[in-house]
């Protein structure tokens, strides 16, 4: 079942085309990696599908919802959670007000309610102790972690995550990927931009590539790394397989 | 809401401060020990206007600060307006305007001076808080507001919930100077006939022909008064900075 539709989808800034009619599906429990050089519209694509970034032109279909001619966004961000490279945690709150924030306001949830479910999902990511402190007392590993949980909080079906480990070291990223590797096995629905590239082959059940603006190659792990044809593809791959 | 609790601290803590000079002005040599009541009452009239315009100051300052950011043209330019006519405009044509000018446009408009005062006070420090707030808002990083919008929570709830938070933080130190200035500008109010601490400075040095203690006791109170409410922003500023 598709819960994730775009249709030649096009986005310019300015003058200069981002998108180049990107057509992509996702099926349910899906984890599908994204891959592809820096500029390629990655990030700008993944923008697209929870609303961030308007399209110019296409049509993108989220759990049957519209959402490039949408006017009320806030019912289907509830269901597409979106995980930042910056992790963007709300820095006037302490980790469990993070969290706590959307089912309270969003969802009204009764406060205890809410951080029942809150320290619950920190403790699922691993930073329950952490929940009195502020973003900026604890690592970066620790923040994504937090971020996620916050996400999570919105029990979403899907959720985007941008580079969600390009702001960390070796270690903190290790941490984030445990955690997206649950996640992927608890069957939730999962778009990863990454440049990681083992978690892609172990974790992601398909693979797509992006460059300059438009998907060029889109297989499963397996396939996509044994049968990579595309001349852009295999420099982009060995370029990245070397570090 | 934690700002505004900050602010009743320091309000607080000048009432300790009035405590104190209840008990050291009496003691002060002559000419200053004999009008110490005259003294405490003057400034007291001064924090009055202070508090009341600081306050209405603060909200009608978020209110244009937020509106200036608005796409909507109607808010922008009522803000814009607003600011650009308090902000050119001489603090003490304006207390005038209000107490003596509006009356003649509506009866309606009829304020007795102390209201007249605040009025005009409060949309003075407004339309300067409004550029501290808008400066704020827009030194919000914009993954805050990215991270919001992506929670589902609606623009007012952004606003409300993350963005004025933040912004008021970054704000603090130009809220302080605007504070600062205002309980320094409220002594224009004595155009009026109200006899607030710098009137009362004026009054009591010309009948007993002694400015210089006078008017030092004057500045001295001032001073005390300032210093407290600068002393008082200090944890929030550095709390801005990150050191909690
Ligand atoms: N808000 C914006 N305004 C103007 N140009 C933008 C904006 N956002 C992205 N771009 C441009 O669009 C292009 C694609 O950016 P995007 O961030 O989608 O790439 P990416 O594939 O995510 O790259 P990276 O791997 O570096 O994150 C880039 O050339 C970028 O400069
Ligand atoms: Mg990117």
């Amino acid at each position: 079942m598709s819960v994730l539709v775009t249709r030649d989808v096009h986005k310019t800034f300015g003058t200069q085309p981002v998108l180049n009619g990107v057509s992509f599906t996702a099926d349910k429990s899906e984890v599908i990696a994204i891959i592809g050089p820096s500029g390629s519209g990655k990030s700008t694509f993944l923008r697209t599908l929870n609303g961030l970034e308007k399209v110019d032109r296409g049509s993108i279909k989220v759990l049957g919802r519209d959402v490039a001619n949408a006017t009320d966004l806030s019912r289907i961000r509830g269901k597409v959670g979106f995980v930042f490279q910056g992790f963007n945690l709300f820095s006037h709150l302490t980790i469990l007000q993070n969290v706590m924030l959307a089912p309270i306001r969003v969802l009204k949830l009764k406060r205890a309610e809410a951080e029942r479910l809150a320290l619950q999902l920190l403790s699922r990511v691993g930073i329950a102790e952490h929940a009195g402190k502020y973003p900026s007392q604890i690592s970066g590993g620790q923040q994504q972690r937090a971020a996620i949980a916050r996400t999570l909080a919105l029990q979403p079906e899907i959720v985007l995550f941008d580079e969600p480990t390009s702001a960390l070291d070796p270690e903190m990223t290790a941490e984030v990927l445990d955690v997206l590797r649950e996640l992927a096995k608890s069957g939730l629905t999962m778009l990863v931009v990454t440049h990681e590239m083992g978690f892609a082959r172990e974790v992601a059940s398909r693979i797509v590539f992006f460059d300059q603006g438009k998907i060029v190659a889109d297989d499963q792990p397996r396939a996509f790394f044994e049968n990579s044809e595309n001349p852009r593809l295999k420099l982009f791959l060995s370029r990245i397989l070397k570090h | 809401m934690k700002q505004l609790i900050h602010l009743g601290f320091a309000f607080a803590a000048i009432a300790v401060i009035f405590l104190i000079l209840n008990f050291a002005l009496p003691l002060c040599p002559e000419p200053i020990g004999s009008r110490a009541d005259l003294f405490i009452t003057g400034a007291k009239l001064t924090l009055v206007l202070t508090f009341y315009a600081g306050v209405i100051g603060l909200l009608l300052g978020t209110l244009a600060g937020v509106a200036k950011l608005q796409k909507n043209l109607l808010l922008r330019g009522v803000a814009t307006f607003y600011t650009w006519l308090f902000r050119g405009t001489p603090l003490l044509v304006q207390i005038l305007f209000i107490y003596f000018a509006l009356p003649v446009v509506s009866p309606s408009f009829q304020f007795d001076e102390q209201t007249a005062a605040i009025i005009a006070l409060a949309l003075n420090v407004g339309a300067y808080n409004a550029e501290a707030i808008r400066g704020g808002l827009i030194a919000v990083p914009k993954g805050q507001t990215e991270a919001a919008v992506s929670l589902g929570l609606s623009p007012v709830q952004t606003l409300v919930w993350i963005t004025l938070p933040q912004a008021f933080r970054i704000s603090i130190p130009p809220l302080v100077s605007n504070l600062v200035a205002l309980l320094k500008d409220s002594s224009l109010a004595s155009s009026i006939g109200l006899l607030e601490l710098s009137l009362v400075g004026n009054r009591v040095s010309s009948e007993t022909f002694s400015p210089v203690p006078v008017l030092l006791t004057v500045a001295g109170i001032y001073l005390v008064i300032t210093s407290v409410l600068t002393a008082a922003a200090l944890p929030l500023e550095k709390k801005v900075r990150g050191e909690k």
